[in-house]
């Protein structure tokens, strides 16, 4: 398998359009990195530019230190799933696996074990005499992937290849694709928007915004440590809640105001405001559903961050309960257990757990503390 | 007579074509060589008279009538009237078995689609469109089209669509719809792959602008220092600029630079331009001028 190094990548189209700019990634043998960001990020043409189906504006892009800024996308070996894939209707599962492999020319009886060998990995073996039209769409995607697997590239490369499968199929495709990377040993990359996705298959994940990467780490960093408040909002759901808050700072006291709330920062977080000159200034406080917490004991021992305010939703996913109520003007959401006796339109206490809020700047929206 | 072995291939393939069986009477070697170039000729002129392809290639860019056009499709056996939406793709590089192959079994003759080679890299696909096909539907195959040949043939494409045409007759119609398309799309949204025949946007009204008017355009704004290019690093700023809906604070952001010195290289724009970026009026002139630019510089060029 192999190593990938992206060292100030750039894409500009003739029209003018800045798709990419100074993208730098090293990935390592092995790895199962994700691209990951809204529509229109530079996702999408950052993976075909490491495909070779977009010409690199700027930059240099290697594989095992050997670079491909200029090679033929069939001179990479690589690999490709896309999202519209399409098996070829009239073939069985055999011939579509097999069909890559005899336009290129490979003997029969090699093209033969390794068709045999994916479908193995992929458990479609009792498949293989089936057309398209027999299979479900989870098999299908399993098909395409094999018309991947059975080239045995350096790398693979994935553009949302789950997107056209309902919820259900998602899920289990995804618990697919991790055992394929664990059993062929492959370096990944993984083009998505679903950060459920990013989240549960990367090893690192690239967060992009604009042709701009925000962050790169691992899924467990992003979510405790995001660097802005792009990445915070972005990573998690239901996502973080973000409200303006003033910050005081009075000796080696430091409070937040957020509306008519004076809310206590815990030691650990005061020194980032104190200097970074905070005093007097708005900053976006930044805290996840589950660390808003309504159970009594909680708020008994909180008293300095507690809110109150109106039910207006309650949603039960079984397990776990959302509330979504206003602070300040603006609507929240805290994750709860399913034994909370908060209803739609009850009064209700709610309290921050200080220690695990984020703020960021709200003009360059960085990240002050963590 | 004894008929040597092309002059025997030559009228073996004369009669698989048309049904004739014909005899030749040579009386030298010269008169059998003139006698096998007619017949290749006589091979040649049925086979496009009878040639689908060459038959729906001619509907597309030549002048039939809808008479002709109906007797000859009836030939062919080709329905007129199926509902049928054509696909014109452009691959970088001319067109490998490998594409060809690809395509033959993605839209197999059993299903009525036909690939007809336009060019060296160009091709249209002809497809019916059943019953319950909707927009949506077609725009997934052109999808489809691109991801599939990126994936099995690893090469780029570009692929343009037409409407749905109701009779073969609007074949021509459809071919000028695409072409016109694949033209506007590869200049002014170079960075997609797919172009529907309606959704050109502005590029289509400056692609349809005659060339002089151009000109009188871009003198208009720029008067006699229409700026032929741009530097990279002022450009890159525009273009961010504009791409932020003129977002000054989020524009500096993402190009990591203080405000100031974007509101410095905009300033500097103004100078050299007479635009104020900041305004929608200006930052609007500039979009349509430095789309106008583009149109002009690749007319130049080809």
């Amino acid at each position: 398998m192999a190593s990938l190094s992206l060292k100030g990548i750039q894409k500009i189209y003739p029209n003018g359009f800045h798709a990419v700019q100074d993208f730098n990634l090293e990935i390592e043998d092995k790895e199962f990195i994700i691209f990951v960001g809204p529509s229109g990020c530079g996702k999408s043409t950052t993976l075909r530019m490491v495909a070779g189906l977009e010409d690199i504006s700027g930059g240099t892009f290697t594989i095992d230190g050997k670079v491909m800024n200029d090679v033929e996308p069939k001179d990479r070996d690589i690999a490709m799933v896309f999202q519209n894939y399409a098996l070829y209707p009239h073939m069985t599962v055999y011939d579509n696996m097999a069909f890559g492999l005899k336009l290129r020319k490979v003997p029969k009886d090699e093209i033969d074990k390794k068709v045999r060998e994916a479908a193995r990995i992929l458990d479609l073996d009792k498949l293989l005499d089936r057309k398209p039209k027999a299979l479900s769409g989870g098999q299908r995607q399993r098909v395409a992937m094999g018309r991947a697997i059975v080239r045995n590239p350096k790398v693979f490369l994935m553009d949302e290849p789950l997107s056209n499968l309902d919820a259900k199929l998602r899920v289990q495709m995804r618990i697919e694709i991790s055992k394929i990377h664990e059993s062929l040993g492959a370096t990944i990359i993984y083009v998505t928007h679903d950060q459920t996705e990013a989240m549960t298959l990367g090893t690192r994940i690239v967060v992009m915004k604009d042709g701009i990467v925000q962050q790169v780490d691992t899924p467990q960093n992003l979510y405790n440590t995001p660097c802005n408040l792009f990445v915070a909002g972005f990573i998690g759901s239901p996502q973080m809640n973000f409200l303006d808050a003033v910050v005081n700072i009075a000796g080696n006291d430091v409070t937040l105001k957020v509306g008519d709330y004076v809310l206590k920062v815990p030691e650990s977080k005061k020194q980032a405001l104190i200097k970074g000159n905070y005093n007097g200034k708005t900053v976006v406080l930044g805290i996840r559903p589950e660390d808003v917490h309504d159970s009594e004991e909680f708020i008994a021992a909180n008293p300095d961050s507690v809110v109150k305010s109106t039910v207006k939703v309650y949603e039960l996913l079984g397990a776990e309960v959302y509330l979504y109520f206003d602070v300040a003007g603006t609507q929240m959401t805290a994750r709860v257990s399913s034994r909370t006796p908060l209803r739609t339109g009850d009064q209700a206490v709610f309290a921050l757990e200080m220690e695990r809020i984020h703020l960021f700047d709200k003009e360059t929206e960085l990240t002050i503390t963590n | 007579m004894e008929y040597s072995t092309q002059l025997c291939s030559a009228l073996n393939e004369l009669k698989r074509i048309t049904g004739i069986k014909l005899e030749v009477t040579a009386n030298d070697p010269q008169e059998e060589e003139r006698a096998l170039a007619q017949i290749r000729c006589l091979c040649t002129a049925y086979k496009e008279k009878y040639n689908k392809n060459h038959f729906l290639k001619t509907l597309m860019t030549g002048n039939i009538s809808s008479i002709e056009a109906a007797e000859h499709a009836g030939r062919l056996h080709i329905d007129p009237e199926e509902r049928r939406i054509l696909f014109l793709l452009e691959k970088k590089g001319s067109l490998d078995d490998m594409v060809m192959e690809i395509l033959k079994n993605l839209f197999p003759s059993q299903t009525k689609s036909y690939l007809i080679p336009m060019s060296d890299c160009s091709l249209a696909i002809l497809r019916p469109v059943k019953a319950n096909e909707s927009e949506h539907d077609l725009s997934q195959i052109a999808h489809m089209i691109v991801d599939t040949l990126n994936m099995e043939a690893l090469t780029q494409v570009r692929v343009a669509y037409s409407a749905v045409m109701e009779h073969l007759t609007e074949l021509g119609t459809a071919w000028q719809e695409t072409s016109l398309a694949l033209k506007v799309g590869k200049l002014f949204y170079s960075e997609q792959n797919v172009f529907p025949h309606d959704r050109l946007g502005i590029g289509r009204l400056v692609y349809r602008l005659p060339i002089p008017i151009c000109e009188g355009f871009l003198k208009e704004v720029f008067g006699d220092n229409i700026p032929d290019t741009l530097d990279e690093e002022t450009s890159a700023t525009i273009n961010r600029f504009l791409q932020n809906n003129l977002n000054i604070a989020e524009t500096s952001r993402q190009l990591h630079m203080h405000r100031n010195t974007l509101i410095y290289r905009l300033d500097q724009v103004e100078k050299r331009t007479g635009l104020d970026l900041r305004k929608f009026e200006d930052a609007m002139t500039f979009r349509i001028a430095s789309l106008v630019m583009n149109y002009l510089q690749t007319e130049r060029n080809t």
